[in-house]
């Protein structure tokens, strides 16, 4: 199995995908997040409907000193052949825990939104091979050309002129040039081990670690998670490494997926014990190895997924009660001989006769590219249920999981971040703020989620999302209907 | 007659050599190197100080343009000396050059081609470095050493053009040379100063550090310059030179106004950042002179001894106090510039700058330290005098 690269918020998936209201404009935002930072993200903005005329946006920080004076907004640019479309650059200088605030103007008036971006360097880059010789070769040219020069110096630079250099000269211009060979060999050891030395601080200082997660069993079908100490995250201790904030009235999401076949799925909410610590009393579960993913979010707005794995045996356990959902499937068509059949699976059967429809069209999906996921729930006879009901406060969950494990990301129709840091962002919009303090009572997002639960939801949920790369993915769709939660599974072929 | 001058300089064995000399202009590429330095430099001062402020950073910024324009400069001045040189058909203009790889030309000319090829390096290096590593954080990095060798290349290379024009010119030429090099060495110490400027704060005057790093490379700029100027005051008008461009940059970059381009914004800068206070290296620039004189052709060794001791209890003496005033709120204006702060900086932490770091944990470190320092100064400025000697006997 490969070793799933851990990304702040997600795994595997650090782009950001968002829908959301700007005033009277609904805004479509996908950002895609630089490698390593400081570095500068892609912004692409849609506008749903005409009329839109400008688009700015600003980065900051959502908590902290870094959070006080926004630097003036960036105009996007908007797209010759698609008047609703624009898009820019976004300048991340540090890893943490940022907001975009897009402020739209238009004919409708102007409407500011403000999305969150968890910024985590993930990688360094190495270089190519190219570069490296021609690097490479103009060392040697530089090398040669100083030792020469310094040689001519001796040789000839103090003659009168006219003089002509003499055996004396030639020969002291000939242990200078050693001597100045050796120096010059000697820097450059001496740079190449600062280099080392300089690359893998920065490396250490700055790629994103994933705090360690441990988790173990206990009798009485007990799950233990001990969340450890990540330093990536106590140097940034005041955008990163805060305290949890609850994220859909949970401090934790925990996923446990059977491997290799990903054909049993579990979404559980462990409760804090002592600080650091999880409990939760597991449901029934059937025996295998799986892999465990923990998304947690913290008062900075900052998201993790830890990640773990474990074997569990057949567990009695306690029914299901709660939030908590799970979910039998086929085991995934990966190995890729099944590919094209991951395709056909646009029907998933729901518990009680009902069944989910992905609405699609045929064929492989692109990877790096913003794509909407609809789904459609149904009864036995094809008709539309009347509407479904919000589960933790949203029309409905979507995980999406490579084949591999090597990407996790858990979705909502509103996009990829957190709600919890959503509502963090957007109380820290200006005319929020306002609101806030004349009201004396600053806004709480962990108050709020339940507000977020909209009207009728309808019978359709939809999730904006890109594949971060080619493969084999199981999609677990959630949603609540008749008081249940129920889980369409969905595989999907993309190139 | 006959004689061609090389280069535009007349030499002094050459007959008639001093008649030429009053009427020979400066020759043309001595400006070039002027034009040159000085773009690399003020570029590099305004491209940090547009870091502190503005932060946003492309390879087109103003700032980046200057100094790319002083490397080109550098570069095609010295590929044209280079060239001309070795086509030359001219005896006398061959004959005053120095040969690497075939080509002929003057020894500066080579340096500065060298270091402009250095610098045009450290180009890729960089970008990969930002791609990989992330947009500049910190001014030492790997990719911006190979910059600054390249910088001091072109640097050295047009000082060795200037001196040895001067070294071979006489009369007036030679004055209005020589001070033309002396401002070059002035640029030359000052971009010595920015390097080691992380360590040249005012909350660091009270630690050994300070005098330590600044022993390290100062008296052997100094002393060298002031040896090959031939100038009684050259120590003197060296560092004034580099504390005149640092204050003209103090007090005038907060003239203009300026805003970050870049979140996360933690001080709410609104016109451009200056660097800060130029270190005092006048006054023990003084010294240095003064004992020059004093012991003039005495033994190499004394002179590195006394004058090294002098440079640093003198240095000592005025900026340990100037130290405390620094940090004092008498030193909270524009004229000494501790009211100044990066962007970056969280408003928080803006008082460390008016405390004394304790950068050495004992008394004992201290100490230590400073008899560091001592011995950097002694053979710091035993090779100033060596290299000041030997840019003085260059002729080509």
């Amino acid at each position: 199995m490969l070793i799933a690269a851990p990304l702040a918020a997600h795994v595997g998936s650090p782009d950001v995908f968002f829908q959301g209201d700007a005033g009277p404009y609904q805004l479509v935002v996908s950002i895609r997040t630089p490698q390593m930072i400081p570095g500068v993200a892609e912004i692409q903005i849609r506008s749903s409907a005409p009329g839109v005329r400008q688009i700015k946006i600003v980065p900051l920080y959502i908590v902290g000193e870094g959070s006080k004076y926004p630097p003036p907004p960036d105009v996007l640019l908007p797209s010759k052949d698609d008047p609703q479309f624009f898009s820019g650059k976004l300048w991340l200088m540090a890893s943490g825990s940022w907001q975009v605030r897009i402020e739209a103007d238009g004919d409708a008036g102007s409407g500011t939104i403000a999305v969150p971006v968890p910024a985590a360097a993930r990688n360094t880059m190495p270089m190519q091979k190219s570069l490296g010789a021609l690097l490479a070769g103009l060392m040697v040219l530089l090398v040669a050309g100083i030792v020469s020069i310094v040689g001519a110096a001796r040789r000839e630079g103090q003659l009168e002129p006219g003089e002509q250099a003499g055996p004396a000269q030639k020969r002291a211009a000939r242990i200078v040039m050693a001597g100045a060979f050796v120096i010059v060999v000697a820097l450059l050891a001496g740079g190449a081990f600062w280099w080392k030395s300089a690359a893998a601080t920065l490396s250490d200082r700055m790629i994103y670690k994933a705090p360690e997660l441990f988790v173990s069993l206990v009798p009485g079908d007990q799950m233990i998670l001990h969340i450890g100490d990540s330093k990536w995250h106590t140097r940034r201790p005041e955008t990163v490494a805060t305290p949890l904030m609850p994220d859909h009235g949970h401090l934790i999401h925990l996923f446990l997926i059977r491997t290799p076949q990903l054909d049993r799925f579990y979404h559980l909410h462990p409760v804090p014990d002592k600080a650091g610590v999880f409990l939760d009393d597991l449901p029934p579960i059937a025996a295998g190895h799986y892999q465990v993913f923990a998304d947690i979010v913290r008062v900075s707005g900052f998201p993790d997924t830890l990640t773990a794995e474990i074997d569990i045996p057949e567990t009695a356990g306690k029914p299901l009660s709660g939030d908590d959902s799970t979910v039998t499937a086929e085991p995934i068509s990966a190995g890729s001989q099944n590919a094209k059949d991951a395709n056909a699976s646009l029907i998933s059967l729901l518990s009680d006769g009902t069944r989910m429809i992905w609405e699609r069209a045929p064929g492989p999906l692109p990877a790096s590219q913003l794509l909407w996921f609809k789904f459609r729930v149904e009864d036995a006879k094809g008709k539309p249920v009347k509407s479904l009901e919000p589960y933790m406060g949203m029309a409905g969950h979507a995980e999406f999981v490579r084949s591999d494990l090597s990407v996790f990301a858990h979705v909502h129709p509103d996009g990829s971040v957190p709600m919890a840091a959503v509502q963090l962002a957007d109380a820290t919009l200006p005319a929020k703020l306002g609101a806030a303090e004349a009201s004396s009572s600053p806004a709480k997002p962990e108050m709020n989620m339940a507000g977020m639960a909209m009207g009728p939801i309808g019978s359709e949920v939809s999730f904006p999302y890109g594949f971060p790369k080619s493969g084999v993915y199981r999609i677990f769709v959630q949603v609540k209907y008749n008081g249940r939660v129920e889980t369409g599974v969905f595989d999907a072929e993309v190139k | 007659m006959g004689q061609t001058v090389p280069f535009g300089i007349s030499a002094p064995s050459v007959e008639r050599a001093s008649s030429i000399a009053h009427s020979a202009p400066i020759p043309w590429f001595v400006w070039s190197g002027i034009v040159s330095v000085s773009s690399i430099c003020f570029g590099l001062y305004w491209d940090i100080s547009w870091h502190m402020t503005i932060g946003r950073d492309t390879f087109w910024t103003p700032a980046h343009l200057l100094i790319q324009f002083g490397g080109i400069l550098a570069a095609v001045t010295c590929t044209y000396l280079i060239f001309s040189t070795t086509f030359s058909h001219d005896p006398a203009v061959q004959s005053s050059s120095v040969k690497v790889w075939g080509f002929r030309g003057p020894l500066g000319a080579f340096l500065t081609a060298w270091g402009g090829v250095t610098m045009v390096t450290s180009a890729p290096f960089d970008n990969w470095w930002h791609n990989s590593f992330g947009l500049d954080v910190e001014i030492l990095s790997p990719p911006h050493v190979v910059l600054g060798w390249g910088i001091l290349g072109v640097g050295i290379g047009y000082l060795v053009l200037v001196v040895s024009a001067k070294n071979r010119a006489t009369g007036a030429v030679r004055m209005k040379l020589t001070w033309l090099f002396l401002y070059l060495a002035g640029l030359s110490l000052m971009l010595h100063m920015i390097l080691i400027s992380e360590y040249s704060d005012a909350n660091l005057m009270h630690s050994a550090v300070f005098y330590r790093v600044v022993m390290l490379g100062t008296p052997l700029l100094i002393m060298g310059y002031a040896i090959a100027s031939e100038h009684k005051w050259g120590a003197t008008i060296v560092s004034a030179i580099y504390m005149a461009v640092m204050l003209g940059g103090l007090w005038g970059m907060p003239l203009f106004a300026a805003q970050p381009k870049l979140g996360p914004v933690y001080t709410n800068v609104t016109h451009m950042v200056p660097m800060g206070f130029p270190v005092l290296l006048i006054f023990p620039a003084i010294v240095f002179d003064l004992v020059r004189a004093r012991l003039a052709g005495r033994n190499k060794w004394l002179l590195a001894l006394v004058a090294g001791t002098v440079y640093l209890v003198t240095l000592i003496l005025i900026q340990w106090p100037f130290g405390s005033f620094m940090i004092s709120p008498l030193a909270r204006n524009w004229f000494f510039g501790t009211i100044y702060f990066p962007y970056q900086e969280p408003v928080s932490m803006h008082r460390l700058a008016y405390q004394f770091q304790k950068y050495e944990p004992t008394r004992a470190a201290f100490w230590l330290g400073l008899g560091r320092a001592w011995i950097y100064v002694f053979l710091s400025t035993r090779i100033g005098i060596a290299f000041g000697g030997w840019l003085l006997k260059v002729r080509r």
